[in-house]
């Protein structure tokens, strides 16, 4: 009997070391994880699982209803529908960018973490269930120029992916995709790895290439089923092309914070495509939608815009660049059955305070105050029946607007592939006291306002970024090169003294 | 310290105090130290350390012995032609860098946690912040089941408000807290509402970022003015959940 029990012992040890170091739910507690659960994940994903808590409403994404058995990020092969416990905890742990599920590995440990992914499995039911086989890599084909040729051959071959994902990648849908709870969802662009669910390494998107995203018209390209189907190696291809689509010169720095505007010869021509601005800086900026006045918004289909400026003696250009999913013109048939209903048109704005702050005061960031009024120079993309068009607003609060005269202002805006640019011109010094007046080397406060006419954005629902620093880089000046001339000539001098005195004390002696 | 001249002991001491500084701030704080700042320290670092140099007589000969050396010595000649050389040229230089104008942002100092006025205005009432307590804190221990309540209540009111910015782990770092500045409040940190007292927080989600004294610049402040959203009563709850969910206690007038 001794003998047993200490046998039964050893076995149970080296279960629990075998267990340990790869990780799964087994080893989790669910009791555990439904104290954890309760605490932390109820306010979204709900008491029962099933997504509907209190925060879900204002939420798009959707949180995930775990009842439904459908896990959208998982890297079980395309005909199972358990996921691997490694996904349910690598979810948790990491979080899922671009939604509002945060990483928990700061605040909680890998046993809390293996207990809720244990808890998580009972809703619906997969505590008692095997996960099916997981994707097959077979064999990594490392990135290379010749991998990403191909890749992109075979991302536009009879519309493989650029279907929904666009021809250069930026989900500029041309069909309606809906979630399997009916929510709207937004084919990933692909330009922009901040935003990928998973990493954009390599690996994680073959698996989302292979799997699909069980829930949404994401298709497995590793069913044989399909018309699209891929082999192992020509998914790793496209994966490395997808890899490559990352515009990282035009990912956000958090550090700049200033649009530095060149002076340039030339006038500046109307078109935003014009190659006068291939050497202009750009500078990209996050924007968050407006959830501090009367009728917020939570659900923004667009988080950075690109900001670029020159300037002439007489007049200053700002360049937008944002990418829009959708060509938002109300009355045009591929808008309507495409954008959300009531469609409205796409609008930008530029807001300037009306004086150059002196000291550290600026106007509120969201349309000034009653003490600083802002400017704000507003482009729409106007409809099938009426042009596009420029307004100037002259505000201060929100709810003011006033319309100023926009005579002396210039927008023109072109939608190409997924991307609005839109450029804005006006001379630099107006006769209006209710309108800026640039000056060189001076910092201007800038912000931007931005309207997804698709996305039911109107009025205050829009996205917006605080404020940021415009500068006119001063015409090279002669001022530092004769300061340091008149420094080096001062230093020599008092140098030569220095030694005659020296050498005129020892002649003394 | 015996063998090493006075002269080169000055100069390590300053540029070891400098990097010294740069180590601190931008590496083990995470915090780049602004360069006026770093001015002003230097310039009292190099007067204090030339003040001790300089405090006897021997001491500030020793002290300038190898410059004079460097003129009066003609041995040392060569030496003196490269330094005299070298010298105008950095000197140019600096003031070449220092007149060329800046694209540095300027540097924008504010108070976070500014003192609150006495008394302040909500929702047309006036009240004395010196005086406001939770009415719900008291629930704690007279009614522990309805107390539970009130912080869920308060959870489902932060979930659907206050997660955005401020997070869901109440860390500050919520889905749009990239795009704002300054950033949103950490909630968990030592330094923000553990010491504070709940009327201060009354005061700070009441009226908002506008509500702020001009000391900590109420028009960056993202902050919404909750009164227009939120009723007396949710503003306490969410009070109290704060504190509960990151296991923080509120600073009292007792303490």
């Amino acid at each position: 009997m001794r003998l047993v029990s200490k046998w039964l012992r050893i076995v149970g040890l080296g279960c629990l070391l075998m267990g340990a170091p790869s990780g799964y739910a087994a080893d989790g507690s669910p009791e555990n994880g439904e104290e954890i659960y309760l605490k932390r994940c109820v306010g979204c994903h709900g008491v029962d699982g099933d997504g509907l808590g209190p925060g879900a409403e204002r939420l798009l994404p959707p949180p995930r209803d775990f009842t439904s058995g459908m896990f959208k990020i998982m890297s079980t092969a395309f005909d199972g529908y358990i996921p691997q416990d490694q996904d349910i905890f690598k979810m948790i742990k990491l979080g899922m960018p671009g939604t509002a599920m945060p990483g928990w590995q700061d605040i909680l440990s890998e046993q809390e973490m293996w207990d809720l992914v244990a808890y998580i499995k009972v809703f619906p039911g997969y505590d008692e269930e095997e996960p099916g086989a997981a994707v097959e890599y077979v064999e990594q084909v490392p990135s290379s120029e010749d991998s990403i040729a191909k890749g992109k051959e075979l991302f536009l071959e009879d519309d493989r992916c650029s279907e929904c994902h666009g021809e250069d990648g930026k989900g500029n849908a041309i069909k309606r995709l809906l979630g399997d709870n009916g929510e709207r969802t937004w084919p990933r662009n692909l330009t922009k790895p901040w935003t990928f669910r998973h990493s954009n390494n390599p690996k994680d998107i073959f698996t989302r290439i292979s799997v699909g995203i069980p829930g949404t018209q994401m298709p497995s390209f590793a069913d044989p089923a399909s018309k699209k189907v891929l082999t192992p190696e020509e998914r790793w291809h496209v994966a490395n092309y997808v890899q490559s689509l990352a515009k990282t010169s035009e990912a956000v720095n958090p550090e700049n914070t200033v649009i530095k505007a060149a002076r340039v010869d030339q006038a500046i021509p109307d078109d935003p495509y014009d190659e006068i601005w291939t050497d202009a800086l750009p500078s990209t900026f996050f924007m968050v939608p407006q959830i501090i006045a009367e009728n917020r918004h939570f659900t923004p289909s667009n988080d950075t815009i690109t900001v670029r400026s020159i300037y002439t003696p007489t007049e200053i250009g700002i360049l937008l660049e944002w990418d829009d999913r959708t060509f938002s013109q109300p009355g045009d048939e591929d808008s309507e059955k495409i954008g959300d209903s009531p469609l409205y048109e796409d609008k930008v704005a530029v807001q300037l305070p009306v004086t150059i702050p002196t000291g550290m005061e600026k106007p509120y960031f969201v349309m000034g105050d009653r003490d600083n009024a802002v400017n704000l120079w507003r482009w729409r993309g106007g409809t099938t029946s009426e042009p596009e068009a420029v307004s100037q607003i002259s505000a201060t609060g929100v709810g003011t607007g006033v319309e100023l005269d926009a005579e002396g202002l210039m927008g023109r805006g072109v939608y190409k592939s997924g991307t609005w640019r839109v450029l804005f011109k006006r001379s630099l010094i107006t006769e209006s006291e209710d309108e800026l007046q640039f000056r060189e080397g001076v910092f201007i406060p800038i912000a931007f306002f931005a309207w997804d006419g698709s996305n039911g954005e109107s009025g205050t629902k829009h996205i917006l970024s605080t404020w940021y620093w415009l500068v006119l880089e001063s015409s090279s000046s002669s001022v530092p090169f004769l300061g340091s001339l008149l420094a080096l000539i001062l230093v020599l001098g008092l140098e030569f003294l220095w030694v005659r005195s020296s050498s005129l004390q020892e002649e003394n002696h | 310290m015996q063998k090493i001249p006075k002269l080169l002991q000055v100069v390590l001491i300053v540029v070891g105090v400098y990097f010294g500084f740069v180590l601190l701030f931008d590496f083990i704080l995470g915090q780049v130290i602004p360069s006026s700042l770093l001015n002003m320290y230097m310039f009292f670092i190099v007067a204090g350390v030339l003040a001790v140099y300089t405090a006897t007589e021997d001491g500030t000969r020793e002290l300038v012995a190898p410059i004079k050396s460097l003129v009066e010595d003609p041995s040392k000649k060569k030496t003196r032609n490269i330094v005299f050389a070298v010298t105008p040229v950095a000197v140019a230089l600096f003031v070449y860098l220092q007149l060329v104008p800046s694209l540095e942002a300027p540097l924008e100092l504010r108070s976070i946690h500014p003192a609150p006025p006495s008394t302040v205005k909500i929702y047309g009432k006036r009240f004395d912040l010196r005086t406001l307590v939770n009415p719900y804190r008291k629930l704690e221990e007279e009614d522990p089941e309805e107390f539970r309540a009130m912080v869920e209540a308060g959870a489902s009111i932060y979930i659907q408000n206050c997660h955005f910015c401020h997070g869901d782990k109440l860390d500050g770092q919520g889905p749009y807290a990239a795009g704002l500045n300054p950033v949103p409040l950490n909630f968990q940190d030592v330094g923000t509402i553990a010491q504070l007292q709940e009327s201060f927080l009354f005061w700070r989600i009441a009226t908002g970022g506008p509500g702020l004294p001009d000391e900590a610049a109420p028009w960056i402040s993202s902050m919404p003015v909750w009164q227009e959203f939120l009723t007396e009563e949710e503003i306490w709850q969410v009070i109290l959940y704060l504190y509960d969910y990151t296991g923080r206690r509120p600073r009292s007038w007792e303490e």
